[in-house]
């Protein structure tokens, strides 16, 4: 080699060295992957606002409500096709996003904003996220029985089960209780800061967010008093003696407003602008119509040809064949025109200003009727001759809260002779106020399906409700099948949960449903079927 | 012409070339190099050997050297003729002043195994010293008919490669190389276009079962007629020296430069106009109408009438009766056999590429302009791309040269159709009603009141409006540019630096008119969905080269260098269902609060690598790469990772001479083992919370991601084993090529599935181990080559890869891709990767009869596997006939196993308008309905039930096990009846040779999946083997005009 080689040679190794350096110590690389997108920390009030969204969208929006529970609890029939209607598309894979979207959406963001309300101290931040907890763990636990709680959301903790372990619904339960009445506890003692305007449900009112997890305490508490009536009597008693009270009026009532801008928008008026396949149920149309019901004409709304029926409102069968249903469609009434959004791909029903109306979480109307089923059971400190007071209250609010206001057609439908209150205060098998009372809930219960469905199956009301002529199965579903993601990643786990409740199928019942001859409003095994997991 | 000697004459001055050196007592060689046909060979190379002295034959096959009196001194040469595509001949020669002769007949040899090709990094290796499988497809060979993307030109040519084509314009499609390695990443090989790396990722990820438009990918730009060759790179092996971004193997594209022409300017010029129609369409039943339960009546389409919501065909018999329809009150009910057919146009493609080229030994340059113009097989649906491609090389005084690229592509897209549920074009054809007559609504789509005109008011929108009033547009801008310098220290040793970009943007405008069913809220005047794409990739490398002779017998070629690869994707969207005034798109006149998004990722990759390789004696090579990657998207402690790689190649007819004969002349033996990784998706090691521009009223919306992120990721690895053996029989007559692999990738950033209670779906872990075992083969023969000029070259590839999920988590044996309608598409623990998982109809455990309630079939009580989307095998066959100026080609691409699950079928028996519904009601609706065979489940007794047609086609819903096919096809991918011009036609033209071809592509399919394509794509994402609504791949033929330079 020559030395004009060896110099070229090192010259080029000189080079080559620096490039490789500068590419290897780019201390720019860790700096470049830092996400420009979303923040690594959030507050609470915005995750809050989406919690509750989120939360109230589901359980009372047009899936899970709309597409399951309507057509379970058979208050809205499906007349195009009714898939759903027979149970044929509510498998766990088709119900698996109902069960799961709580978990990863909800509940996870509510035990951040609980975790971040605990590190301030402040229980205007954590009170409510409990409450909401508790609220969305009702669904899940009265859906499907046992479902992961105590280990559950621990995800991304150090420690923290990526595959929880299932618990009892009785344990469930006794957690429900525990922490709505902490969070009564923590939120009586005051607040920090709040979530203030954050909370779309109350603007940041802890009064009202105790009076609202009572009210809640109280449906846990009466929900389970076929199987367990010491525990629901001592529950129902701590419910009404909690600080803050229960309900008082429909200005308690917990419900989400809708802004109603196109964006987020009352879930079945934003269903019903392209979906027409809905019809009231003719098990409700007829417990309505028999009453003559003001609420009728707000529920429903009347047929085309007015001849069909008397006063123009009729139902049709659930759980139909896809041809039979389809003959209903022009022939039955439409969901009430307060949950139409004006213009429509079928037509003009309704006003787009029924964009904006709210979804009630849980009512005045409906903590009336459990008190007034407490007093006719001589439960949570109450006494029978209280019952009817409180029955005609529940009437009352709910007729109101639809918009019924005429004092005068308030008190002619009290005096409808179904409607007068016919309580014998024995509370027990045969007293025909307890029926009254859980037909007349399930009735004000409209809108809830998760609600009025999980009621039937406490109380066998109304005795109407069995699986239609086309129903892949011969009962009306006494849960829903389990996640087929859980059933995927957390396979042992949930197989423990169906070793202990039984097989993962729509007969199956849970643990507040074993005892269904109990209820003093039972009507009949042929009615009140499950198939006991056969 | 003479502008551009002009042009590169005075571009050499500026540049400060030296004049061109005059000969002057000089020899002259002349000749002609022909076929053994005697047809004159243009621009075959001609050089004596070792004495950089050559040139190309012109137009008619004649060439002409000089060679200086110095160098001319009666010494014995070597001079040798090659052309691309035919055996290389040499021959002796007397070196002396004055005028030699010397003609060469070159053998046809279609098989290549020791050419030079392009290998890893753009080193340009010889064949024969290969350890590793490259397989290299000519500009000829891709271009012999016209496909829309480039990709799916290679269809059916490279062994061991999977496409999937896409029926629609533009649309993606799908390639795999060597079987898929990873459960998570999209499994594409990385494509490099002139050095620069271009990403075969979906315009916004593309479409799927459940919807979504198919805007392709960028790869699909490039303008076949300005590429050289496509060199593909299969596997880790081969593709080491790329590093983590190799794992899948590497498709090197090569686009033309100009030749050392002396001067000269050459033409190029390519037209192509091709028809195509859609290959496979449903086979309907034309005896029922709309309806179900045998009855309709039409009131307002919505459910106001007698079953008129209904989209279903299970109504009335069609035979003339009168029926209030859409059309009017009271119309004949019958039968309208073309509805469907009708709707497709014959679509019409045409392609042109001009091109000229041209250079001296120091400069050369060539510029192309492209037009391709597709009309789509779709009403209105058009896709507009105009490529222009500028290249120049230059060498600057003794040490220097410079090149550089640049493609420029613009793309058009108008009413790309939509897939899948809701927006696929065929999604509305599995409902059509049989009686709907198209003609009134092809003639207009709204009503006199302005309210819209269809058959069904509930489900669909009328077809025509979709494609006339709901413009979907994209435009993008496609910028490919590479430069590079090279620095020639001696003989032995350069330096080159290598920087590229490749840019893209694109708007999306996905516009929908007022009362689009799917799309426009029905209180306001339409809506939209815009996206602003963009995406720009970076990359230099600075490479040291050393190529020497270290002794007489002992060659060394080594590199050593460092590269940075920097990208950036950008994407913002603007979403609404309502807009105030009708027509206008434009986020100004949203009604409601449009949704806005917006993203950027960037990673970048920093590297150094160097490779050597000695040969030894010419038929023993050995090589070794090595490679180190930092990635910006690990932790700082896993994020530099090293690949080495080996090899080694064997020639035995030369080291044991004595085993070449006149029936083998040429055999290879082949072996290596490489490690190759892949990093981490950006931004995977931070939990984030995400924010929603939709605001709660007023109030802002936060929510915690749902995947837990990992701070302790590591790269994935890809450890592969090859071994390949290359064979020439006959002197060049046949030839075989294959290989043997064995790879196995581990470490596999898995987004895990994890229990959603824990309040996560997913959290990205190493874990995991997925194999792929392979062999495959490319076997060349010439069976027949006469003295006429008559030749047959047959050729066939095979391949057959085993994947295999060997772990993937502790305590996890199944890994879920995707899915849709309740059926998963699942990698499992010992199974293939891509398990279809569903429901199978409900059997009796004892003699498997099916369970049946009410006389129908029942869902099983759980899921099970029900096939597996990997082909046993794959394989092409491509016979070629060339007589004088004729040829005829046929390529027929095989396709052999894998299992579909068809959505469409499903949906189509549902819908009661597929032929196959017509059982149990050939008499009448419900006559003579359908006994099916069974055991009753709550009698234990035969079934005696009988049920309709409608019953019991609808029963069938979310029973996946009915729906899967076998996916087994052949088709005849490539038909080409090909002319040449006489040659001197082509000369007026400055070109050698002009020839005009009729082409055909997809005329004929044969396959068992009914009603549908069997080849679909609508993605390139993992979530294949899962069928619904994919527009055919289109039949297509037409005439296509050449002139070559």
């Amino acid at each position: 080699m020559t030395m004009k080689t060896i110099r070229l040679a090192t010259t080029v190794t000189a080079g080559f060295a620096l490039a490789a350096t500068v590419a290897a110590c780019n201390t720019d690389l860790t700096g470049l992957n830092q996400d420009p997108n979303n923040p690594t920390d959030a507050p609470a009030g915005a995750l809050f606002t989406n919690a509750v969204n989120s939360a109230v969208g589901r359980w009372l929006g047009g899936g899970y409500s709309l597409r399951a529970t309507e057509f379970t609890s058979q208050q809205i029939a499906e007349a195009q096709y009714p898939d759903e209607d027979r149970y044929a598309r509510l498998q766990g894979s088709d119900t698996d996003g109902w069960f799961t979207g709580p978990y990863t959406n909800d509940l996870e963001d509510l035990r951040k904003i609980i975790a971040k309300g605990q590190a301030t101290k402040d229980a205007g931040v954590y009170g409510p996220a409990m409450v909401m907890q508790s609220w969305d763990f009702g669904y899940l636990t009265d859906t499907w029985g046992d479902v992961p709680y105590t280990d559950a959301l621990m995800g991304d903790s150090t420690g923290g089960s990526l595959a929880p372990k299932y618990d009892t619904q009785k344990s469930i339960y006794t957690g429900l209780f525990t922490a709505l009445s902490n969070a009564v506890k923590a939120m009586s003692g005051g607040q920090v800061n709040g979530l203030a305007g954050a909370d779309p449900l109350y603007g940041g009112d802890l009064g009202e967010w105790e009076k609202f997890a009572n009210s809640l305490h109280a449906r846990y508490a009466m929900r389970i008093v076929n199987v367990d009536p010491a525990t629901a009597d001592k529950e129902l008693k701590a419910a009404f003696s909690a600080p803050g009270g229960v309900f008082t009026s429909n200005a308690d009532n917990a419900l989400l407003a809708w802004p109603g801008d196109g964006v987020n928008d009352n879930p079945w008026a934003d269903n019903f602008k392209t979906r027409d396949d809905h019809r009231m149920s003719k098990v409700l149309m007829d417990i309505l119509v028999a009453n003559k019901d003001p609420r009728t004409g707000i529920f429903a709304q009347p047929v085309a040809d007015s001849s069909l029926y008397p006063g123009g409102y009729g139902g049709m069968p659930n759980g139909l064949s896809t041809s039979a249903a389809g003959t209903y469609l022009a022939v039955a009434s439409r969901p009430g025109a307060i949950f139409w959004p004006g213009n429509t791909s079928a037509g003009f029903y309704g006003s787009a200003a029924n964009l904006a109306t709210p979804s009630y979480l849980m009512t005045y109307a409906e903590l009336s009727f459990i008190k007034a089923e407490a007093a006719e059971r001589s439960m949570g400190g109450l006494s029978p001759s209280q019952a009817k007071g409180f029955y005609n209250d529940a009437i009352t609010a709910s007729l109101e809260q639809w918009g019924v206001t005429d004092p005068a057609a308030i008190s002619a439908f009290l005096a409808q002779p179904g409607i007068v209150f016919q309580g014998n205060g024995s509370g027990g098998a045969g007293d025909p106020g307890l029926k009254q009372i859980a037909l007349q809930k399930w009735v004000a219960l409209f809108t809830d399906g998760g609600q009025a469905w999980f009621e039937w199956r406490r109380t066998c009301q109304p005795s109407a409700v069995v699986a239609g002529p086309a129903a892949t199965i011969s009962f009306v579903p006494r849960r829903y099948e389990y996640s087929t993601t859980e059933g995927t990643v957390n396979e042992a786990n949930l197989d423990a949960a169906i070793a202990d409740q039984g097989p993962d199928n729509f007969g199956t019942r849970v643990w507040w449903d074993t005892k269904p001859t109990v209820a003093p409003t039972y009507v009949s095994a042929s009615v009140c079927a499950g198939n006991n997991g056969k | 012409m003479r502008q551009l000697r002009r042009f590169l004459a005075v571009a050499c001055a500026v540049l400060g070339l030296p004049a061109l050196a005059f000969a002057q007592q000089t020899a002259t060689i002349t000749g002609q190099v022909t076929s053994v046909g005697g047809l004159p060979l243009a621009s075959a190379q001609v050089y004596l050997v070792g004495m950089n002295i050559g040139g190309l034959t012109q137009s008619d096959g004649t060439y002409s050297l000089t060679v200086p009196a110095a160098q001319a001194t009666g010494q014995q040469a070597t001079i040798t003729a090659r052309l691309i595509g035919y055996k290389q001949d040499s021959a002796r020669i007397t070196l002396a002043a004055g005028h030699i002769t010397q003609d060469f007949r070159l053998t046809s040899s279609p098989v290549q195994l020791q050419e030079v090709v392009v290998t890893a990094l753009g080193q340009v290796q010889k064949k024969s010293q290969l350890g590793t499988a490259v397989q290299e497809v000519s500009s000829e060979q891709l271009n012999s008919t016209h496909a829309q993307n480039v990709i799916n030109q290679l269809d059916g040519k490279v062994a061991g490669v999977t496409i999937t084509g896409a029926g629609t314009q533009g649309g993606s499609t799908h390639i795999v190389i060597r079987g898929s390695n990873s459960v998570n990443g999209d499994n594409q090989p990385l494509f490099i276009v002139d050095g620069v790396p271009a990403s075969n990722t979906d315009i916004l990820g593309g479409g799927s079962a459940n919807g979504g438009h198919d805007f392709g990918s960028v790869i699909s730009d490039l303008n076949p007629d300005d590429i050289a060759t496509i060199t593909v790179l299969k596997g880790p092996n081969a593709a080491a020296l790329y590093g983590s971004r190799a794992a899948n193997g590497v498709v090197l594209i090569t686009t033309k430069h100009g030749a050392a022409t002396g001067g000269q300017i050459q033409t190029q010029l390519s037209t192509s106009l091709t028809w195509d129609k859609p290959s496979i369409l449903p086979k309907y039943q034309n005896e029922y109408g709309q309806g179900a339960g045998g009855m309709f009546k039409f009131v307002d389409g919505a459910g106001g009438g007698i079953q008129d919501f209904n989209d279903q065909s299970y109504g009335p018999r069609l035979s003339g009766q009168l029926i209030d329809q859409f059309t009017g009150a009271q119309q004949p009910w019958v039968a309208h056999p073309n509805n469907v057919y009708s709707y497709f146009n014959t679509g019409q493609t045409f392609d042109g590429t001009l091109a000229f080229s041209g250079g001296t030994d120091r400069a050369n340059a060539r510029i192309s302009l492209g037009a391709q113009n597709v009309n789509g097989y779709i009403p209105n649906n058009t896709f507009r791309k105009l490529t222009g491609s500028l290249s120049g090389a230059v060498k600057v005084g003794q040490h220097l040269s410079a090149n550089a690229n640049i493609q420029v592509i613009n793309n058009k897209g108008h009413n790309q159709p939509g897939v899948g549920y809701n927006t696929g074009v065929l999604e509305q054809f599995i409902w059509f009603g049989r009686q709907v007559d198209l003609a009134p609504l092809k003639a207009r789509q709204y009503q006199a009141d302005g309210s819209l005109f269809n058959w069904n008011y509930n489900f669909h929108n009328n077809p025509y409006y979709l494609q006339y009033d709901n413009p979907i547009t994209t435009d993008r801008n496609n910028v490919i540019a590479s430069a590079s310098a090279t620095w020639q220290f001696n003989d032995w040793l350069n330096a080159s630096l290598v920087s590229g970009v490749n840019s893209w943007n694109e708007p999306v405008n996905e516009n929908f008119a007022q009362g689009n069913i799917n799309y426009a809220d029905p209180n306001y005047d339409g809506g939209f969905n815009l996206y602003q794409l963009s995406n720009t990739e970076q990359n230099s490398r600075l490479t040291l080269n050393a190529d020497r002779d270290l002794t007489s017998r002992l060659a060394l070629n080594a590199s050593a260098g460092a590269a940075r690869d920097y990208s950036e994707y950008s994407e913002k969207s603007q979403r609404t269902a309502g807009i105030s005034v009708p027509g206008i798109y434009n986020v100004s006149n949203a009604a409601i609060t449009p949704t806005l998004g917006q993203d950027l990722r960037r990673q970048q990759i920093n590297s150094v690598y160097g490779s050597a390789s000695l040969t030894w004696d010419n038929w023993w090579t050995v090589e070794g790469t090595a490679r180190n990657d930092w990635s910006s998207t690990l932790p700082k402690a896993t994020n530099s990772y090293f690949y080495p790689s080996f090899n080694t190649s064997i020639i035995l007819t030369n080291a044991l001479p004595g085993l070449k004969s006149n029936v083998l002349s040429y055999l290879k033996l082949r072996g290596g083992i490489a490690r190759v990784g892949a990093a981490a998706d950006p931004y995977s090691l931070l939990t984030t919370y995400n924010g929603q521009s939709d605001k709660f009223g007023s109030l802002p919306q936060y929510t915690l991601s749902n995947n837990i992120a990992n701070a302790n990721l590591k790269p994935e690895l890809t450890t592969s084993t090859e071994v390949g053996a290359e064979m020439e029989f006959f002197n060049g007559r046949g030839s075989l090529d294959m290989s043997w692999y064995n790879k196995s990738t581990k470490n596999q950033v898995i987004n895990l599935t994890v229990a959603p209670s824990s309040g996560f779906s997913q959290t990205a872990i190493n874990a995991g181990e997925i194999q792929n075992k392979g062999i495959e083969a490319l076997v060349t023969v010439v069976p027949v080559q006469l003295a006429s000029g008559f030749q047959w070259t047959s050729t066939f590839n095979f391949a057959r890869n085993k994947s295999k999920v060997v772990s993937l988590y502790r305590g996890l044996d199944r890994y879920r891709l995707g899915g849709a309608w309740s059926l998963d598409n699942e990698a499992r623990v010992g199974e293939s990767y891509g398990d279809l998982y569903g429901y199978a109809l409900r059997r009796d455990s004892a003699t498997g009869e099916l369970l049946l309630r009410g006389g129908l079939p029942q869902k099983a009580k759980t899921r099970t596997v029900l096939g597996n989307i990997q082909p046993d095998w794959v394989g092409g066959w491509n016979n070629e006939f060339r007589y004088k100026n004729v040829s005829l080609s046929a390529l027929l691409d095989i396709h052999r196993g894998g299992s579909v699950f068809s959505i469409s079928n499903m949906f189509g028996q549902y819908s009661g308008v597929f032929r196959e519904t017509l059982r149990g009601r050939e008499n009448d609706w419900d006559d003579p309905g359908i006994v099916l065979k069974g055991i009753d489940q709550s009698t234990g007794a035969a079934n005696a039930t009988r049920v309709t047609a409608e019953q019991y086609f609808q029963s069938l819903f979310e029973i996946h096990e009915p729906f899967i096919y076998d996916d087994s096809y052949i088709k005849l991918r490539e038909l080409r009846v090909g002319f040449n011009f006489p040659q001197r036609w082509a000369g007026y033209l400055h070109a050698s040779s002009a020839s005009i071809a009729f082409v055909g592509r997809n005329l004929w399919t044969h396959t068992k999946l009914p009603n549908i394509d069997p080849e679909f794509s609508y993605t390139t994402g993992n979530v294949q083997g899962m069928e619904f609504a994919a527009l055919p791949n289109p039949k297509s033929f037409g005439v296509n005009l050449r002139i070559t330079p």
